[in-house]
């Protein structure tokens, strides 16, 4: 009888290991403060992306559907896929509105491949542009 | 050689010239740290979905950002095509859920990596197309019969400058240049 409980229990252990593992791929909700960026010019560092500089060529670039992220003040950079609910993802009107903004949001993670991807559920605060970047570097490109 | 001669020579050069051509098609490289031209078959999925189950019809039609899903679960986020400031969603829609040949350049940035995709073709053997659709589609929609300088014509970019100024801050103007 002892054996059979002891191999049950380590079935068990083994179950839970293996949860254990597929919870690796659910999400972890976080908390990021950063600008929202250009994805492709901001990554490739073609030109100067951030703040006012680049202002200009964010809109150009959101409106023509490249994914908008958020560089982060903790380093990293999020993909940002779905805002409060909305999950038009590409040229949407609502975050073409906050180009170049720095706010603070609350979201899902979701890591895959090297990317950080971000289903933000709340936005915390917009302070709008505050990182005025164009009188160093003019505007971009 | 006589002169009818000639042009059926010139004419099947042309046309081996344009097949070779076709065949040889590739990417170029743009000089960008970490970039790698590639050529491979991957899905069209929708990343969104792909990522956390939410997954309208059609990859959310235009409204969804796209990614290469390859063999071997690698999921690529597209997020440029060969238009000047312009993303793939236009050019990969029309595969969504299929699996398609793109050629490109994948970029291996420790912050984000990403796919730019400069051709695409039906998998294994559809036609090659440049990956350009978005000014394609942007000229269709306005009447316009170039969508190079779209940037400068688009009327959602005029509202947005007009609102917030070419800097993004209300009232403040752009230094001299």
């Amino acid at each position: 009888m002892r054996g059979f409980w002891g191999t049950a229990v380590g079935a068990l252990a083994v179950v839970m290991l293996l949860i254990g593992s597929a919870d690796a791929a659910a999400p972890k909700r976080i908390k990021v403060t950063g600008e929202i960026i250009d994805t492709w010019c901001y990554i490739t560092e073609i030109m100067y992306a951030q703040g006012s500089a680049h202002h200009r060529c964010a809109i150009w670039c959101a409106v023509g559907g490249i994914p908008v992220s958020i560089a982060g003040k903790d380093g990293n950079t999020y993909m940002v896929l779905k805002v409060e609910g909305d999950s038009q993802n590409v040229a949407n009107p609502s975050v073409l509105k906050i180009q170049s903004h720095e706010v603070s949001v609350e979201g899902d993670l979701y890591e895959r491949d090297g990317v950080k991807y971000l289903i933000v559920t709340q936005v915390h605060d917009d302070k709008g542009v505050i990182n005025l970047t164009h009188k160093e570097h003019g505007v971009q490109p | 050689m006589s002169r009818p001669l000639k042009l059926i020579a010139m004419v099947a050069a042309m046309a081996v010239l344009s097949v070779f051509s076709s065949f040889a098609q590739a990417a170029d490289g743009w000089g960008i740290e970490g970039e790698k031209v590639v050529r491979y078959d991957a899905k069209v999925v929708d990343i969104l979905c792909e990522l956390s189950g939410d997954c309208p019809a059609n990859c959310g039609s235009g409204k969804r950002q796209l990614g290469l899903l390859k063999d071997d679960g690698t999921l690529w986020p597209v997020v440029k095509n060969n238009d000047p400031f312009a993303g793939a969603v236009d050019d990969l829609i029309e595969y969504c859920g299929k699996k398609i040949t793109a050629d490109g350049l994948e970029i291996h940035n420790a912050k984000m990596k990403i796919f730019q995709l400069q051709f695409k073709r039906l998998a294994p053997d559809g036609k090659w197309s440049r990956a350009n659709w978005f000014t394609r589609n942007w000229s269709k929609r306005n009447g316009a019969e170039d969508g190079g300088g779209w940037i400068w014509e688009d009327k959602t970019v005029e509202a947005l400058i007009a609102k917030d100024g070419v800097l993004g801050v209300p009232g403040m103007k752009p230094p001299k240049e």
